[in-house]
């Protein structure tokens, strides 16, 4: 039962334009893409559009080669590219998120590029304690709103918008169930599975996809009375920007080294918290968007991350922290040397991995990944 | 070539850049905490609080120019930052870890106050410092904006501008004195002026003054402006600048073109690319970088007005305002050609300018070209691909100029 589930979710990933194009014949409506992830999706979703998450990867990288320099990250290399490819013409418009310098640049390249009707950068505040960082957040996702609104040609009523604030919060809930699950009993559904998932939860259409996770964990819960956790597993954090190759999971998974947590924009941090159903809606959504996991796209001095990546290897009594740093992504370099340097205070064994979309040695990966897992007492399966 | 004559003025820089640097050595015994700042980033605070503010981009352009970035660097990535990120970053961690200070060391911080209208790259590194250096930190958020101001980014600077009013009183321990922020910006507005002023000269034909004339003189500006010292000094040289003209003395002896160059200067090369320029008769005249330090503050208005002058400067906007400013520069010093440096260094600089050449040229038919290299790791530079790249540019000139 499961099983056909899981082959579900992973076509849906693979094809990743598939529901999103039945979506539109059958819906008639736009679908608006974003870059990965610091984006408030629910706006999207209550404008009546499809909010579909470009995850790189499904091109030629020198498609890019004419508007962005190769020392550029793979991950925008890679979305563009496949703009120019025509692999993402059922997009109506695009929301990128100004993480960073190339986030915030290459707007305007996509701009003339490849034209969409909707097109504007999410510019999140690069603080996030100060009051005026709510303040501004709250005109910042008002002037989204507004343009969304505009694109649709009427306004977005407060009714809409709790509707698709419930609905996304209820997709994070079963996802965040599921990723528990896992940590539990890393035998139902394994690594690679659980963050294809995740990765497809940015395809799928939001309602179908409640319907899906639902069917999941029930028949999970099922299995889950026979079957054994197997507790000979290492338990292992990741940290860094995107994760990416989902082959790196695979290995983890040969070396018997379970993904218990990480702080990824297409992993745990996409469903980690929920928008606080209080209040209003337009300030819960930057109330959620302030207080995510830290993630290097902010200042980290007042909000710690390499704390929030000690205490979390703890309390998950994590065996090892990959820092996986995604080739040329400028935040997560000038976070890692301090981020390293905190886990090893703390006596937790930490190790860098550099990977790239696209052109990645996975037998290299391989050979990195079992090196680590000898090196943190991993090797032992069930 | 002929050596050309040096500005008089020169000399006085060379002191002054000296007394600026003995002042910041000797802050702390006096008193004065050292606050890093960057370069575009409301400095008039700084020094209307009392404060001394360091720049370290500057040290990083100083490694640049004396072509020890790459050893500098290289201390930084033993420690695993890459060697794709900012040179000045790079020169700057180097030399928080580092035995060896070939430039001197870099004069460590009580605060640091970032101000991220240039790029990211620079609050991250400031980052780093501050927690090396364990010393409270600053983050001064501005959103980029495109072609009209955003009352949304006007209010949220000026609310954060009242935030770090705020911080700083309470590390100092002092009450702010809006007074003396008045006179500082008047002292500002006016430097501002002058180097605008001497800027301008460059569209005359021949020009006494050209982009590496400014990339030599433009310390003062970015470290000095909101002091009397600044003022002088930049009345001094339009002085001079003035009387260059009526003598009849250009900056390149047979001037025939003139180009429009972005952004940053090569450092380590800087002298390279001057005479590679001259010697095809092209005066570098005019850059939005050397541009950037432009402000005219309204006094009876001083934190709106500090708000909207650095929100608003060409580094905090999108990509079509940056191509019409390009333009813009490009009509009034009436340029034959331009060169796009594609800068490792310094993405957001950087990323677009494939695109930007061609709209460009596209739009206005001056001929344009891209280079790459990095503005202060020579481990990026090839002669050989740089002039490969530059000779059909200086052929699309000289048939310009035949047509």
């Amino acid at each position: 039962m499961s099983s056909e589930l899981l082959n579900t979710f992973k076509t849906a990933a693979e094809n990743y334009d598939e529901d999103v194009q039945q979506w539109k014949k059958t819906v008639g409506g736009k679908a608006i893409g974003f870059l990965l992830t610091d984006v408030p999706e629910e706006l999207i979703h209550a404008a009546g559009f499809f909010p579909f998450g470009i995850s790189g990867g499904d091109t030629r990288m020198d498609m890019a080669d004419a508007h962005l320099q190769f020392w550029a990250c793979s991950f925008v290399r890679s979305s563009l590219a496949m703009a120019l490819e025509g692999k993402l013409d059922f997009l109506d418009g695009l929301i990128i998120p100004h993480t960073c310098d190339t986030t915030r640049m290459v707007l305007g390249i996509w701009k003339h590029a490849k034209p969409l009707s909707l097109m504007d950068n999410f510019r999140i505040p690069k603080q996030v304690e100060r009051p005026s960082a709510q303040k501004y957040l709250v005109g910042e996702i008002s002037r989204l709103k507004k343009l969304l609104e505009d694109f649709r040609g009427s306004e977005i009523t407060d009714e809409e918008l709790w509707q698709s604030i419930k609905l996304y919060n209820s997709n994070r809930e079963l996802l965040r169930k599921l990723f528990f699950l896992h940590e539990k009993n890393p035998n139902l559904l394994g690594n690679r599975n659980l963050y294809t998932i995740i990765k497809s939860s940015m395809v799928i259409s939001r309602e179908k996809l409640n319907k899906l996770l639902q069917e999941l964990l029930n028949s999970l819960e099922k299995e889950e009375e026979t079957s054994s956790p197997g507790n000979h597993k290492s338990r292992i954090v990741i940290s860094g920007t995107l994760l990416e190759p989902m082959e790196i999971l695979d290995f983890f998974e040969e070396s018997g080294g379970v993904i218990v947590a990480d702080d990824l924009k297409n992993g745990f941090r996409y469903i980690e918290s929920d928008v606080p159903e209080k209040s209003d809606p337009i300030e819960a959504l930057a109330e959620r968007q302030r207080s995510r996991i830290p993630s290097a796209a902010y200042d980290n001095n007042n909000n710690p991350r390499r704390d929030f990546l000690v205490n979390l290897a703890k309390e998950k009594k994590a065996d090892g922290v990959i820092l996986l740093h995604l080739k040329y992504c400028e935040p997560e370099n000038y976070d890692y040397y301090d981020n390293y340097l905190a886990l090893e205070a703390a006596g937790i064994p930490a190790m860098r991995i550099e990977t790239e979309f696209g052109g990645v040695a996975l037998g290299q990966l391989r050979t990195r990944v079992q090196a680590f897992m000898e090196m943190v007492g991993g090797g032992g399966s069930d | 070539m002929t050596e050309k004559k040096p500005f008089k003025t020169a000399e006085l820089m060379k002191e002054m850049m000296k007394g600026y640097y003995r002042d910041g050595a000797h802050a702390k015994e006096n008193g004065i905490p050292v606050v890093w700042v960057t370069a575009v980033s409301p400095v008039e605070i700084i020094y209307a609080a009392g404060l001394f503010p360091y720049y370290p981009e500057n040290f990083g352009a100083v490694a640049a120019a004396k072509r020890v970035a790459d050893k500098l660097s290289q201390v930084a990535e033993s420690k695993g930052y890459a060697h794709d990120l900012c040179g000045y970053a790079r020169c700057g961690i180097g030399d928080a870890y580092s035995e060896e200070h070939p430039v001197g060391e870099i004069v460590k911080p009580d605060i640091t106050m970032v101000c991220n209208t240039q790029c990211g790259s620079l609050s991250k590194w400031f980052e780093v410092a501050s927690r090396f250096y364990k010393v409270p930190h600053f983050v001064l958020d501005a959103p980029q904006i495109g072609n009209e101001p955003e009352e949304l980014v006007t209010q949220y600077f000026i609310e954060q501008l009242y935030e770090l009013i705020s911080f700083l009183e309470e590390v100092t321990g002092k009450p702010y004195d809006y007074d003396r922020l008045n006179e500082v910006l008047k002292l500002s507005s006016e430097a501002c002026r002058l180097w605008n002023e001497v800027l301008e000269t460059a569209a005359l034909e021949p020009a006494p003054f050209g982009f590496f004339d400014a990339c030599f003189h433009m310390a003062p500006i970015v470290t000095m402006r909101g002091t009397q010292q600044a003022v002088d000094y930049y009345r001094a040289l339009k002085e001079e600048l003035d009387e260059r003209i009526k003598q009849g003395i250009p900056a390149i002896p047979n001037e025939r073109f003139k180009l429009y160059f972005d952004h940053i200067p090569h450092w380590p090369k800087l002298r390279w690319f001057s005479e590679l320029f001259a010697s095809r008769d092209a005066l570098v005249a005019v850059s939005q970088y050397t541009h950037s330090w432009a402000y005219d503050f309204d006094l009876s208005r001083p934190i709106e007005s500090l708000a909207e002058q650095y929100t608003e400067e060409f580094v905090n906007r999108f990509f079509d305002y940056r191509i019409e400013l390009k333009k813009r520069l490009m009509e009034k010093y009436d340029v034959d050609g331009f060169v796009l440096f594609s800068n490792r260094s310094c993405k957001p600089n950087a990323f677009g300018l494939y695109d930007k050449r061609k709209i460009i040229t596209e739009e206005t038919g001056i001929p344009g070209v891209v280079f790459e290299s990095d503005m202060s790791d020579l481990r990026f530079f090839s002669e050989e691909q740089i002039v490969d790249k530059l000779e059909p540019f200086f052929e699309q000139l000289e048939a310009g100029k035949e047509s």
